[in-house]
C-alpha cells in the first residue's frame, strides 16, 4: 500500500499529464476557461511539491532513507518543470492574440488527438460513470475535461458520472475519434 | 516496418531527417514530447538502461527540431501579426522541449533507485495510467498483423510504447509494424485495457472483427 508521500507524489505525476492534456486543449480550441485551468493547477501543484519536499525531508529523521528522499524531491522538481511547460502553452492561449493556425494543424496531425463530443440522451455513456462505461478501453480516448452547463469539470475519474447534455473533451489516437462521437451521439453501442 | 532482426539503414536514416516545415516540425515535437515522457517513465518501471539511451537520444532530437523551428519561424515572419503568432507558436515547442529536458532529467534518477527496494516502480504502479508489459503469444491472432489494422489503442486503450524483438528494441512503433510472436511490448493504458488487451496476446481471445460501416 501506499503511504500519504507516495499518494502525493502521484497526484503531482497524474496533474502534470492532465495539465499537458489540458494545455493542448486550450491551444486547440483558443479556450481560456481551459488555459486558465492549467495555470491554477500550476500554482496547486507548487504548493503540493513544496508539502512533499518538506515531507521527505522530515522523514529521514526517522527512517534515514536519504536516496528515497533525494529521489522524491529531485523527481517533484522535474515534474514541476513538466507543469511550467504546461503553463506555457496555456499562456499562448491566455494573450490576447489568435494561436497561430498552425498550431492547431500540427495538434491535429499528431499522433495523439484532441477531440470533443456532445452526450445525448440515449447515447451509452449517459447516466453512466466513466468506469462503467470503461470509455478509455472501449475506444482509446481518455477524458480530460466534462463540459457541463457553463462549467467545467477537470480530470473527471473513473467514479464520475457522465450526464446527458455534458461536452466531453477526450485524448486518444486518431482511429478512436470516431466512435467516441458516434457513442456520445448515440449512433453507436457500447460493446 | 522491421522484419529483420538487425536494424534497416533506411528506416533509421528516415528518422533522422529534420522536417522542412514549421507544421510538420512541431507535430514531431508534440509528438515526441508524449512519447519521451512515457518512456521516461517505462525506463523507470523496468529499469532498463536500453530505453534511458532513447530517451537521451530523443532529448537531442528535440534540440534540433527546436533550433530548426526557431530559423524557420523566423524566415516566415512578414508583418508584426505574423511575428506575434509566431512568438506564440516559438513558445508551444520550446514548451515541448522542455518537457523532453524533464523526462531526461527523470531517468537519471535510475541510478539512485535502491536495488533492493526501488522505490519509483511501487509509486508508478498506482498511477492513473499504467505501464505495463505482455508478450505475444504463438497462438495470439495478433500474430502477423500491423498495429494500425488492429487499431491496438482505439480497441484497448492502450497505447505501444515500445516493443522487444529478440535483441532489439522498437520505441513508438510504427503503425504499420506487423506484430510477431515472442514481441514483447510494454504499454500504457488503465488496467481493465490491459486485461483486455493481454486476453488478445496471449490468445484467449480473439481480436474482435466488426462489419464494415455500410457504404464502405
Amino acid at each position: 500500500m501506499m503511504d500519504d508521500l507516495e499518494q502525493m507524489l502521484l497526484e503531482v505525476k497524474d496533474t502534470s499529464e492532465l495539465m499537458v492534456d489540458l494545455a493542448y486543449s486550450s491551444l486547440l480550441y483558443n479556450n481560456r476557461d481551459i488555459a486558465g485551468e492549467v495555470l491554477s493547477l500550476k500554482e496547486y501543484v507548487d504548493e503540493l511539491n513544496a508539502t512533499v519536499q518538506q515531507e521527505a525531508i522530515k522523514r529521514t529523521m526517522v527512517d534515514g532513507d536519504v536516496s528515497k528522499a533525494f529521489i522524491t524531491i529531485r523527481l517533484v522538481e522535474y515534474l514541476e518543470e513538466i507543469c511550467s511547460a504546461a503553463s506555457g502553452i496555456a499562456d499562448v492561449v491566455m494573450r490576447n492574440v489568435e494561436p497561430h493556425p498552425v498550431i492547431k494543424m500540427s495538434i491535429r496531425d499528431s499522433d495523439v488527438t484532441i477531440s470533443t463530443a456532445m452526450v445525448v440522451e440515449g447515447s451509452d455513456l449517459a447516466d453512466k460513470t466513466l468506469g462503467e462505461t470503461r470509455l478509455a478501453s472501449n475506444s482509446g480516448m481518455w477524458v480530460v475535461a466534462i463540459k457541463r452547463d457553463r462549467k467545467y469539470l477537470y480530470g473527471p475519474d473513473e467514479r464520475t458520472t457522465v450526464l446527458a447534455g455534458d461536452t466531453l473533451i477526450a485524448r486518444g489516437p486518431n482511429d478512436g475519434e470516431e466512435y467516441f462521437k458516434d457513442l456520445s451521439a448515440g449512433k453507436a453501442r457500447l460493446g | 516496418m522491421v522484419d529483420t532482426a538487425e536494424p534497416s539503414l533506411s528506416s533509421e536514416e528516415g528518422r533522422e531527417k529534420v522536417p522542412r516545415t514549421v507544421r510538420e516540425l512541431l507535430t514531431e515535437m508534440k509528438d515526441t514530447s508524449e512519447v519521451i515522457v512515457d518512456l521516461a517513465y517505462a525506463s523507470l518501471v523496468f529499469d532498463s538502461e536500453d530505453m534511458v539511451e532513447e530517451v537521451h537520444h530523443l532529448e537531442r532530437r528535440m534540440d534540433t527540431l527546436l533550433y530548426n523551428i526557431r530559423i524557420k519561424a523566423m524566415l516566415s515572419a512578414r508583418t508584426k501579426r505574423d511575428a506575434e503568432q509566431l512568438a506564440g507558436l516559438l513558445q508551444v515547442a520550446s514548451s515541448a522541449e522542455m518537457i523532453s529536458n524533464a523526462a531526461g532529467d527523470i531517468v537519471k534518477l535510475l541510478k539512485y533507485d535502491s536495488d533492493k527496494r526501488p522505490f519509483l516502480p511501487i509509486v508508478l504502479k498506482e498511477a492513473e495510467e499504467k505501464i505495463k508489459s505482455l508478450t505475444i503469444a504463438d497462438r495470439s491472432d495478433m500474430v502477423n498483423r500491423a498495429i494500425v489494422d488492429m487499431g491496438v489503442e482505439s480497441e484497448t486503450g492502450m497505447r505501444i510504447i515500445a516493443l522487444k524483438r529478440g535483441k532489439r528494441w522498437l520505441y513508438d512503433p510504427d503503425e504499420a509494424t506487423k506484430l510477431k510472436a515472442g514481441d514483447l511490448l510494454i504499454v500504457r493504458g488503465t488496467d481493465n485495457g490491459y486485461e483486455v488487451l493481454r486476453s488478445f496476446a496471449n490468445g484467449e481471445n480473439l481480436w474482435p472483427q466488426y462489419p464494415k460501416p455500410e457504404g464502405q
